[in-house]
Order: C-alpha cells, then structure tokens, then sequence
C-alpha cells in the first residue's frame, strides 16, 4: 500500500473527469490492496483473482458514485469484499450440484494400455493447436514448442515482442479452456 | 497473473468522463421533494378534508402523521447512504428512529379499536380493508419507489436488498402520510389494517420486483 495521503483519492477524482493515465496508476497501485482483501475470504488463488476482476469491473461500473471527499480505501474495500462473496455464493452452488469425480493415474495394468491414452492426448492437443487463430500458433510454436527467446521469436515471425507475448498467453488459455484444464480454472 | 493487469489495461484504455454524483444527502433530499410534490399534487386533487387542523391537533393523530413521515424521511436517506458500499451498514437502523412514534401510533389505534367496539359494537372489529387507501398507497408508492431505486440505481453491485426494501418503505410510509391529509376513516383498525398492509406490500414489491431497476454486478469471464 504505498503512495501518499490522498494520492488513490486524487487519481479517482481525476478519473472520474476522463485521465485515463490517473485511472490506470489508480488501479495498479491499488491492485495489491484489492487482492489482500478478497484473500482474506477465497484462498484458492484462481478463484481470488477472478474476485479481484469482478472488483475492478465493478470499481468501474460505479465511479461516478465515488465521492472525492472521502478515502477511498474503505470504498475499494467494500467493493471488493462484496465481490469476493458473490464468488464464494456461486462457487458454493456450483459445488453442490457437481461431484468430483476421482483420477487415477493408471487405469489398466500393462503400461502399453495406458499409453492409447497418452496418444490420444497429445492428438486431442495437436488438434487443438490446429484450430487456434494463425498468429496465436505461431507465437505458441516458436515461443513454447520450439523454444526461441522472445527476440528470436519477434524476428522470425516479424511480430513485436509485446504481440507475441499476448498471443501466446491467450493461445495457453485458449487450450487449457478447450481440454478442460487440469491446471487452474 | 497477466489478465488482471491486462484488464486493468482495458478499463484505463475504454475510460470515459462520468459526471459525478450528487452525496446520497443530496440525492435523499432531491427525491424528497420530488415525492413531496407529487404526494401534495395528489392530496390537492382529491381535496383535504375539512377537519384536517383539528385533527391533526389531536396527539395521536399528530403523532401518527409525524411517525409517517420521519419514517419516509428516514428510509429515503437510509437508502441513500447504504447505496453506497463505503458507508455504515448502521444507516439501516435509521428508519427504527421513529418507532416510538410509531409504536405510540399503534397504541393510539389500538384504543381507538376499543372505543369504536364500544361505540359501534362488534361492527367495529370485522377486519374491512379500505381499498380506497390501499390503492391511493400502491398507485402513488410503487412509482415513487421505483423513481428512488432508479436514482440509487448503482446500490445494484454493492448492497442491493436493504435499499431495495428502504426505498419501497419511504414511497409507503410517505403515501401514507399523505393519505391521511384527505382520507376519512373512522374504524381505527381499518386505518391499521389498511395502511400497514399497503405500506408492507409497497416494501415486500420493492423487493421482489425491484431488481432491473438496479445496475448490475459485472463478472470477468473466465
């Protein structure tokens, strides 16, 4: 939590008359706030940071509600801590209704049987890959299949290192969403 | 986790200017007027009743129509302040102000009830409703209710059910206030039957129908 006293209040008055460069210092600085109040109620991280977006959307929706003469901090705080039990609330619905069903890493005795699985994977992956956008592939194969540096990778296929970077994030997630991802959410 | 500062990115990049509110003093204020206005519009239409001062004079009858309206100043700035997520969720209490008033109120009918047994017999005790009343309270209560939740429109994403309630309880109460300036009704537990059930309603609607009115809470995706 660092800046000065009235800084966060400053920038959001700011804001609220169309700086946008106020607004983001705003909502990076005050990141770190937002994520120790929605941790002090959802500890799974994934979970915690999709609280922590639902706050900064709402924080948004409602800035012209926001009264420059009072801190602001009890403001966000208030925000975020509703948006972290309306994650909670639903999570808990979603988890009476489904049950989890137990994985067993090995399902058959002989490894040769498990290895069908295997295959079957990594052609479900590969089709995956396949149907991504053409820029988020290429930016996946070079980045993480053939694993240039992202300088080698800008060069190769002539897209900026800042293009490169968001197209491969989004092709990882684009994948984890399409195969159900084990990892995260 | 790169998303969040992504979107942090957006939001910054999609900014545009808002003009800010008013404080939710401000806005109480604004609306009571509004109502105010409409209410006396309403009681001029119909025509105060002739016996108004005299009546009003009566302690219980004063004190009823005071409760009435501390009750709707009240909830109005109630619903104002907890519209906003940084202020105390003690501002509900507020409303709970005036309950001696209102409380010597239904004391004072509750008498009434028994003088109208003893003058009128057990005529006096059959539960009638006035529907008179209760349509004068519904038909002006839920369109100013409903102009208080659009006006405190952005309680949606923060505390939506105590405004939702506190605002149909101030178009209530205040209607009710109102009534009386015009209405004649002698039964006392017909005014009892018939204002509490209307102002209850009034609420209980705010709440269950109130929704869309308000904005609602954004989600990320994913």
């Amino acid at each position: 939590m660092a800046g000065t006293e009235g800084e966060w209040e400053g920038w959001m008055a700011a804001a609220q008359a169309g700086d946008a460069r106020a607004y983001d210092r705003l909502l990076r600085a005050c990141l770190p706030f937002l994520r120790a109040v929605v941790r002090r109620r959802i500890l799974d991280p994934s979970e915690s940071e999709d609280a922590v977006q639902d706050a900064l959307l709402t924080i948004h929706q409602l800035r012209a509600a926001y009264e420059p003469a009072r801190p602001i901090r009890p403001w966000l705080a208030a925000i975020a801590e509703r948006r972290a039990i309306d994650r909670l609330r639903r999570h808990g619905r979603r988890q009476g209704r489904e049950t989890p069903i137990e994985t067993f890493g090995e399902t058959l005795a002989a490894p040769a049987a498990n290895m069908a699985e295997q295959r079957l994977e990594a052609a479900r992956l590969r089709e995956a890959v396949a149907e991504l956008p053409p820029a988020q592939r290429t930016a996946l194969v070079l980045a993480k299949l053939e694993d240039l540096s992202l300088a080698e990778a800008s060069a190769r296929s002539g897209m900026s290192v800042g293009a490169l970077k968001v197209a491969t994030h989004r092709a990882v997630k684009a994948l984890r969403k399409r195969l159900g991802g084990g990892a995260g959410d | 986790m790169a998303r969040t500062e992504d979107l942090i990115g957006d939001l910054a990049a999609g900014l545009r200017p808002v003009r800010r509110m008013p404080g939710p003093g401000v806005q109480a204020a604004l609306w009571l007027v509004g109502a105010a206005a409409a209410i006396g519009a309403a009681v001029l239409l119909h025509g105060v009743r002739h016996d108004l001062m005299a009546r009003l004079m009566l302690p219980q009858e004063g004190a009823q129509w005071l409760a009435a309206v501390a009750t709707g100043i009240a909830a109005a700035l109630a619903a104002a302040m907890l519209a906003r997520p940084d202020r105390s969720a003690r501002w509900a209490l507020l409303p709970l102000l005036p309950l001696p008033f209102a409380l010597a109120w239904a004391a004072m009918l509750g008498l009434g009830c028994l003088e109208d047994l003893v003058r009128l017999g057990d005529r006096a005790l059959q539960p009638r409703l006035s529907m008179g009343c209760i349509r004068f309270i519904l038909g002006l209560g839920i369109p100013l209710g409903a102009g208080l939740l659009l006006l405190l429109r952005h309680a949606g994403p923060v505390r939506p059910t105590p405004v939702l309630l506190l605002a149909g309880l101030a178009s209530a109460a205040l209607c009710s206030a109102g009534l009386t300036l015009f209405h004649h009704l002698d039964a006392a537990l017909e005014v009892l039957v018939s204002h509490g059930l209307a102002i209850a309603l009034v609420a209980v609607l705010g709440r269950a129908l109130g929704r869309p009115l308000l904005m609602r809470a954004p989600v990320a995706a994913g």
